[in-house]
């Protein structure tokens, strides 16, 4: 039965889309080479050139190779990156607040202060979706679903506290994310196409604008959150994500919202992401199942008898995050 | 007659070579003069993983006995799907909860002609286990058998954490049996459907992290050999278990691209601590022109409630059978 779906829909990509060469690629490449090694050789023999000649052959360089190949090579958005800032606590600009774990940990518990990263200041709701978003934040440690480990869909997973690695190849970039262990496809080739269904991480079509990469994320489910502020969307949400590089180490990173039945209008969102640096910068595990388990399974527990402190003792004045169905 | 020996030779390594040559036309290159593997691969297979008693000491199948093969497995999933069931408790028709609606288990065996994934040790089956392997072994069965104390008592695959065909090594199992692999010069990724999961790995080596530091799918560094690029895993968790392995397993991945359509996937354990021998497996992947779809296991997990509210209802009751649980987890 599954492979009548997975057929259905489905742009079918033939070997050369995906990036691979064919023979006769292979002895152009290898002409290329040997001409550069040429032209390297004549250079390099006749330091003594003039500082004209120099130029000349720059420019002469620089206007005999062809456009696709200047614009490739700067269309690069490759390595490991991450944002910084709070923007996955709240979008908009916030102060610095508890979490329900300060009794426990203390300062380490703490929501950092942050300015708003949405372009205009305030997300602009529909009055009606407002109130809807006033009772996510009023309850956000039960109903954030990033809380429970789920998938946080885009563009949230871009500023989760944890960095990600993109790997470009001609038929998709490819985005590993730390977080969850999460992941997804940027088709390039796809122009038009759709998602078969919807999904967590949506359906991504990439295309170039210069160098900027722009994609386009559509159909994603409903049950994401922007952060962790109860700031939401509907099933019918559009993201256009851009991701423009500003140097070798940073890319500026915006994602257009479009949700006619959530906001009054298309807004936007804008942050740097900063590339590692580390020499040894890579992406870790961080499966975040075994950590949301105590929120989501506690209550199911031999014995449970409500939530505890870190040294075992129990907090009788929390209460149950989640109503035990065993109870009912 | 040195000569004609000489000849003979030189006759059989030019042809040799020829063949070589032929099957590395096959092969798609990357620019930078390496295979591609880039792709998405199917590992669905009937191949028994460990040789069937029947086989004995037959290591390869003919075509007609490849062919006679897979009609006996369709036929045999056929009498199950239309079998009928009586008796009040029996879950054979929906046996691990799903039928054949859902299995997606291939019907076809995988190219190697082999009568076992398996083929190391030569006999095609699992080698023996230690006893601290026995050891673990049975406190894991234990575990699976009790009514959950917490989601703890249940494995990886029931948490979500791993995907029971996903390794690594990634191993043909019920459904999604698929494998991503995206390559760069510098990295190539392994994303396996089941549990939408990744591995990201370099390609020149790289940084072996402290004992002290596990992961769920241990660390992974690659580096080519020849036109095969091989993969080496260790720093395992202990509770990620293949087949009865432990913490200290080191997993060899090899992937070779044969042709157009086929991936070579060859691994092999070292586990000192639990197994005798190591053992080594090897598969032929197809291309496949399917996406994968997400697997969003966790986000889904329904399972693992109502196992934990079962366990706790048994308790309310003073009652613990394992009934409830489907028969793979007893």
């Amino acid at each position: 039965m599954n492979v009548t779906i997975r057929s259905t829909g489905i742009k079918r990509l033939k070997a050369t889309q995906r990036g691979e060469s064919n023979p006769q690629m292979f002895i152009a490449i290898i002409l290329g080479v040997v001409a550069i090694l040429g032209a390297m050789f004549f250079f390099l023999l006749a330091p003594e050139q003039s500082t004209e000649m120099d130029r000349v052959s720059d420019a002469t360089a620089v206007s005999t190779t062809p456009a696709a190949v200047v614009e490739s090579a700067a269309q690069d958005i490759s390595g490991i990156w991450q944002a910084l800032g709070s923007a996955a606590w709240n979008l908009e600009g916030h102060a610095a607040s508890k979490m329900p774990v300060t009794g426990v940990i203390g300062a380490h518990g703490g929501i950092p202060a942050g300015t708003s990263v949405v372009v205009g200041g305030e997300i602009p709701y529909q009055p009606s979706a407002l109130a809807q978003r006033d009772t996510n934040r009023a309850d956000w440690v039960n109903l954030d679903p990033a809380a429970k480990c789920y998938i946080p869909g885009i563009p949230r997973l871009t500023y989760m506290p944890a960095p990600l690695q993109i790997l470009q190849t001609d038929s998709e970039i490819f985005i590993a994310y730390e977080w969850g262990g999460n992941s997804r496809s940027i088709f390039m080739e796809r122009p038009g196409s759709s998602a078969p269904l919807p999904s967590w991480m949506g359906y991504s079509l990439g295309r170039w604008e210069g160098n900027t990469l722009v994609v386009d994320v559509t159909s994603q489910m409903p049950d994401t959150w922007f952060d962790a502020s109860g700031n939401y969307h509907s099933g019918s949400v559009h993201v256009e994500e851009r991701y423009t590089p500003m140097g070798e180490n940073h890319i500026q990173y915006e994602a257009t919202i479009t949700d006619e039945e959530v906001f009054s209008r298309p807004w936007t969102i804008s942050m740097p992401l900063y590339r590692r640096l580390e020499e040894n910068a890579r992406i870790l595990e961080y499966k975040c199942v075994e950590l949301a388990e105590d929120l989501l399974y506690d209550h199911l527990r031999r014995g449970y008898d409500g939530p505890r402190n870190l040294d075992g003792s129990t907090r009788e004045s929390a209460g149950s995050l989640v109503e035990n169905p065993a109870d009912q | 007659m040195r000569h004609m020996k000489i000849l003979r030779s030189l006759a059989v390594s030019i042809a040799s070579m020829a063949i070589a040559q032929a099957s590395l036309a096959d092969v798609p290159m990357k620019a930078w003069g390496k295979p591609s593997l880039q792709g998405n691969w199917d590992f669905r297979t009937v191949t028994p993983f460990q040789r069937p008693a029947a086989f004995a000491d037959k290591e390869f199948l003919t075509a007609d006995e490849v062919e006679d093969y897979e009609a006996a497995v369709r036929a045999g999933r056929e009498a199950r799907a239309t079998a009928e069931f009586d008796g009040e408790f029996d879950q054979r028709d929906l046996d691990v909860g799903y039928n054949t609606f859902y299995l997606d288990q291939g019907t076809t065996m995988t190219t190697t002609m082999r009568t076992s994934q398996l083929i190391y040790p030569e006999n095609g089956r699992m080698p023996g286990m230690t006893d601290r392997g026995r050891e673990a072994a049975a406190y894991y069965r234990a575990l699976q058998r009790r009514s959950p104390q917490g989601p703890e008592d249940r494995n990886l695959y029931d948490r979500c954490i791993l995907g029971f065909n996903a390794g690594p090594p990634m191993r043909s199992g019920a459904y999604n049996n698929m494998m991503k692999l995206i390559q760069t010069e510098d990295h190539i990724v392994i994303q396996t459907e089941m549990v939408n999961d990744h591995r990201v790995i370099p390609t020149s080596g790289g940084e072996a992290l402290p004992d002290d530091v596990r992961q769920w799918k241990g660390n992974s560094i690659g580096q080519w050999d020849g036109d095969t690029f091989v993969v080496t895993t260790t720093n395992f968790t202990h509770l990620s278990r293949f087949n009865g392995t432990g913490e200290n397993m080191t997993l060899t991945e090899r992937f070779t691209r044969l042709d157009e359509d086929r991936l070579q996937y060859e691994w092999t354990v070292d586990d000192a601590e639990m197994f005798d021998d190591r053992f080594t497996a090897i598969v032929e992947m197809q291309l496949t022109d399917a996406d994968l779809f997400e697997y969003a296991c966790h986000e889904a997990n329904y399972a693992m409630p109502l196992m934990l509210s079962g366990a706790r209802k048994q308790d309310a009751a003073g009652e613990e059978d394992d009934t409830w649980l489907p028969s793979w987890s007893r």
